[in-house]
């Protein structure tokens, strides 16, 4: 029986037009993001800057250097203007035909200011020229000044080299984060209502007829959480498939060991709050009182998700992050970044885990209870101090 | 020991409200039980108690003879009186998904879905929201979710509320087919006319107690008067019977109420010494007077 709750659950949502579009734009964004990273530098290297450079009896030799110091960065093109007379020269540059023009001497003349970039590639190119100029002076051949100029190796190291894939770890810690903050937000309050919508056309009475309320309140559980997942899993391949295709980033083999933990926390996480939400659907009749129950429930996602980005590039061992880590509600967006940060020690991942499934246990176990006597119920809203009653085994009035 | 459904001594306390002061209720198998009460009365709390909803605080609910389980309340229909549909699945999805619940296969719950689809009329409906039918129509779904599974103990609260005589009709015979195939079947309405024409067996309740229970005939025969209605064949002499009590009539007609231990032959001779009598009828009230009598309104 849980499992026609949940297929109907599946059903039912998954061909809404609302959860269509969502999807369909989650993928895309996920597809389109790589697409368009990997397009836009190509488009911006391609281009590069035109310079034009006026020329005055300046030798072939001081050309090749400038050509051969620009090469990649610049895209340089010469204008002889021997001849003009210095206003001329000057008309050129005001008139912007060329940028700047190299004078015998040597001279560079600019029209209003210094264009750096260029500066220092046709600095560099005249040293060079000037060197090779005066080393034929002093007798030495071509093998002897190419050996002169030949730069030095210079190599380095690092006393704490960055790992090429912390960028990709954290980008996925990140999307942990994300998604164990945002799926059980979205899908726990898709429970809440779907709850409610039984409760309010009264469906709930004919259901109770051939249903234990723990079956129906599982059955919704395990359906919407497997939607989820279902969104989640079309998203993400969608993504790697992206990545993958275009070669934007390459997915270090690393990632691979914490996705479970992510997975895992991702499945825990659903099943804590969706069971949260449904309990406290089943408080009120109608869809308008529903802000009013849900407040309590962010406050714990609020907290892990603020932490949780601090942590990420932060300190993911502070006693504030080891707490929330153990608490069951924060515990699903708290372990897969401190996984990936490599910041948690094995029996903690261990104890966590213990902790987010007793939890969950625990809250189905009170929700069960609860559900009995608050699914029949209409009218008003059950209030807190009725629901703490009824879960310690009173029943309503 | 009673085949079907019995209900005995049922209380039921909501608060400072005592809903159920003794509610017993007779659903034998194949017998269509009319269930009769103003609003209020606790006819829609003693359903919801037979189908497990709402706890008792006292009273029985038997089957076949023994305390009804949960096995047995799998094989209940229940149509409750605010209707109880999803609204965005299918009509046919929506009848085999509650004959699935009931306890039947995957294919014979979508056999079945067809064919109570049909039989309720709406078998062009079938790929339909349930959202997009009309009250109406809504209302034939929750009968044929309801019956998907055949159930051995049919219990429905207001059935004919808001249906239109098309709908009544087929209501009708549908819950009139449950009986003859040994279900039982227990409704509520407040059509006293309809409950007069379909049901043989009434039991009527109000302020959570049971006030009557029996044939219709029967309930109409304990009336403690009778109405005697006299047609004149010229106009209508000045006659009224020793103990009558004269009541608005037509011309050349003359109605009476009289205790029932009256004699209608003596009465019919005294009228015959003032007039003509041209017919007579003496009879005992409605369902819907002998309801009033008892409900006390």
């Amino acid at each position: 029986m849980v499992k026609e709750v949940a297929w109907r659950e599946i059903r039912t949502r998954a061909r809404t037009k609302s959860f269509k579009w969502i999807t369909g734009i989650l993928v895309a964004a996920a597809v389109a993001g790589p697409v368009i990273a990997t397009l836009v530098p190509d488009n911006v290297t391609e281009e590069l800057r035109e310079v034009t450079i006026g020329l005055v009896e300046v030798d072939q030799g001081v050309e090749d250097q400038i050509l051969a110091f620009t090469e990649g960065g610049l895209d340089v093109t010469f204008r002889d203007l021997s001849g003009l007379s210095a206003a001329g020269v000057e008309q050129a540059l005001t008139d912007d035909d060329v940028d700047l023009v190299l004078e015998p001497g040597p001279t560079l003349v600019w029209d209003r200011s210094k264009d750096f970039e260029v500066a220092a590639a046709v600095y560099t190119a005249l040293q060079q020229q000037e060197l090779l100029v005066r080393g034929r002076t002093l007798g030495l051949d071509q093998g002897d000044i190419a050996e002169l100029l030949t730069p030095a190796v210079v190599e380095e190291r690092f006393a704490n080299e960055a790992d090429a894939s912390e960028g990709v770890t954290i980008f996925v810690s990140f999307l942990g984060l994300m998604a164990a903050f945002m799926l059980p937000q979205i899908f726990g309050q898709l429970t809440l209502m779907s709850v409610v919508e039984e409760k309010s056309t009264r469906v709930i009475e004919v259901l109770l007829n051939h249903l234990r309320p723990r079956t129906l309140l599982m059955g919704k559980v395990l359906g919407v959480g497997a939607l989820a997942v279902l969104q989640l899993v079309v998203v993400v391949s969608g993504l790697t498939a992206a990545l993958l295709l275009t070669d934007f980033v390459e997915i270090p083999p690393s990632v691979w060991r914490f996705v479970p933990v992510i997975l895992v926390s991702i499945l825990g996480g659903l099943a804590i709050y969706n069971t949260l939400f449904a309990l406290l659907g089943s408080l009120i009749s109608r869809q308008e009182d529903a802000s009013q129950v849900m407040m309590p429930v962010f406050i714990p996602l609020m907290a892990g998700f603020f932490v949780g980005q601090v942590a990420i590039t932060g300190n993911a061992e502070s006693v504030l992050v080891r707490a929330l880590t153990l608490f069951p509600l924060t515990a699903p967006m708290m372990l897969p970044l401190r996984v990936a940060r490599d910041a948690i020690a094995p029996w903690e991942v261990a104890l966590t885990l213990t902790l987010l499934a007793f939890g969950v246990w625990l809250l189905v176990r009170i929700a069960s209870r609860v559900y009995e006597f608050t699914l029949l119920h209409t009218g008003s809203r059950i209030g807190w101090g009725q629901l703490v009653r009824l879960s310690r085994g009173a029943t309503l009035d | 020991m009673t085949d079907g459904l019995r209900v005995t001594g049922l209380h039921k306390r909501f608060g400072d409200i005592e809903a159920l002061r003794g509610i017993d209720l007779e659903v034998p198998r194949g017998q269509l039980v009319g269930f009769l009460g103003p609003n209020g009365a606790g006819k829609t709390t003693t359903m919801r108690g037979v189908l497990g909803l709402v706890a008792m605080d006292a009273g029985k609910v038997s089957w076949d003879g023994r305390p009804m389980t949960e096995d047995d309340r799998h094989h209940i229909g229940y149509m409750p009186q605010e209707r109880g549909l999803y609204p965005r699945m299918m009509v046919h999805e929506h009848i085999a998904y509650m004959g699935r619940l009931a306890g039947l296969d995957r294919a014979t719950a979508a056999k079945r879905a067809h064919q109570w689809a049909e039989r309720v009329g709406l078998a062009d409906r079938g790929d339909d929201l349930i959202q997009e039918l009309s009250t109406g129509n809504q209302q034939r779904v929750q009968l044929a979710v309801a019956l998907v599974h055949e159930p051995a103990l049919l219990i429905l609260d207001e059935p004919f509320a808001g249906l239109d005589p098309v709908a009544v009709a087929t209501l009708s015979e549908v819950m009139e087919e449950q009986v003859a195939r040994n279900a039982s079947v227990v409704f509520s309405s407040h059509q006293l006319d309809l409950v007069q024409d379909l049901a043989e067996h009434v039991t009527i309740v109000a302020a959570g107690e049971t006030q009557a229970t029996g044939t219709v005939t029967e309930l109409r025969g304990r009336s403690p008067v009778r109405h005697l209605e006299v047609h004149w064949a010229a106009a209508t002499p000045d006659w009224s019977p020793p103990n009558g009590s004269r009541r608005e009539a037509p011309p050349h007609t003359s109605r009476f109420v009289v205790p029932a231990g009256t004699d209608a032959a003596v009465l019919i001779a005294d009228a015959a010494t003032h007039g003509e009598v041209a017919a007579v009828s003496f009879e005992p009230p409605g369902l819907d007077e002998v309801f009033l009598e008892l409900v006390g309104q």
